[in-house]
């Protein structure tokens, strides 16, 4: 009977505390990237900019009262571009220096982590008993080491690629340099335009490369398997494939197509 | 032996094929857009080679 009535408590008390990290993580990112660039630039006076600034605020309202992961994870982060595109100034490279560039990359980091654990992490409940199996005192299987391995390689790439790809487009003065060329008067809306074609092309990086890696994974590996499989078999052999005599041809034919040109150009 | 040589080769190719894309955007640069398209063309190939030598060197290996 107690157990019964321990585990919706211990349910709810994780539920409560998730709430309470995404909702508190969410206000930090909102304020730092939304409010107190929009008082520093004074994009504040219009109501529709006000009415900008609070969109994110309601649709993280709105991700917490659904528990709503997606709203939560990527309706809430799009919804704080909105205010973004109604007054570019506020992503500046003015407004963000390189340390405040840091501790708002932090918040938004631990926003991101935060909701995406708690809200599915749950404690279990505690077991009745503990039988420990025999292979339990082995190191886990070199397949598991390899495949944590790629998991943490994934995380500090996902941390370190949209990170340094932002920096760079906001903080390098020849990029700089050349859209206040390109562009006079409107380095601010150009910049924030290169700082959102960054997080598209991670977007699309990670769409196609990292979710690419981790699909054989998430089904066992056993496509992955059958084809590695296959290669070994046919590297077996030891001759090489029909494509490197194509590669060979394809580069000779392409050399001596140069050449033509050069030639009939001279 | 033989791994050796295919590893030593297919990092040279690979290496190599670094050059053709070098190459390629000093044409690109030059607005030379058929010669660019020709040595991008090669760099792909030699980095192909490169990677099946390197496949071989694997084989080796095991």
């Amino acid at each position: 009977m107690s157990e019964t009535l321990a585990r919706p408590t211990t349910e709810r008390r994780w539920r409560t505390f998730a709430d309470v990290v995404a909702f508190t993580l969410g206000i930090n990112v909102w304020v730092s990237i939304i409010i107190l660039p929009a008082i520093f630039v004074g994009a504040l006076n219009a109501t529709s900019q006000i009415a900008g600034a609070c969109l994110p605020f309601a649709v993280l309202l709105l991700g917490l009262a659904r528990r709503s992961e997606a709203i939560l994870l990527g309706l809430f982060p799009a919804a704080l571009l909105v205010p973004i595109a109604l007054a570019p100034a506020m992503a500046s490279s003015h407004v963000y220096g390189p340390i405040r560039f840091t501790l708002v990359a932090i918040g938004v980091v631990a926003y991101l982590f935060g909701v995406a654990f708690f809200t599915t992490f749950h404690e279990p409940p505690k077991p009745r008993s503990i039988r420990p199996l025999s292979s339990a005192h082995a190191d886990p299987a070199e397949r598991w080491q390899r495949r944590e391995r790629v998991y943490w390689m994934l995380f500090a790439m996902s941390l370190v690629v949209p990170t340094t790809l932002i920096a760079w487009v906001n903080f390098d003065t020849s990029i700089a340099a050349y859209l206040g060329e390109m562009y006079p008067g409107r380095v601010a809306l150009m910049t924030t335009a290169l700082t959102v074609g960054a997080i598209a092309l991670w977007l699309g990086i990670y769409l196609y490369a990292f979710l690419g890696v981790l699909r054989p994974h998430r089904t066992g590996d056993r496509d992955l398997v059958v084809t590695l499989a296959q290669a070994r078999a046919d590297a077996k052999s030891g001759k090489p494939r029909a494509r490197f005599y194509l590669a060979v041809a394809l580069a000779l034919a392409a050399m001596a197509m140069l050449v033509l040109l050069r030639h009939a150009k001279g | 032996m033989r791994r050796y040589f295919f590893e030593i080769l297919a990092v040279a190719l690979i290496g190599g094929s670094l050059f053709f894309f070098k190459e390629t955007l000093d044409y690109l640069a030059r607005r030379d857009y058929v010669a660019a398209l020709l040595v991008m063309v090669i760099g792909i190939a030699v980095i192909s080679v490169g990677k099946e030598l390197a496949r071989l060197a694997l084989v080796q290996r095991d």
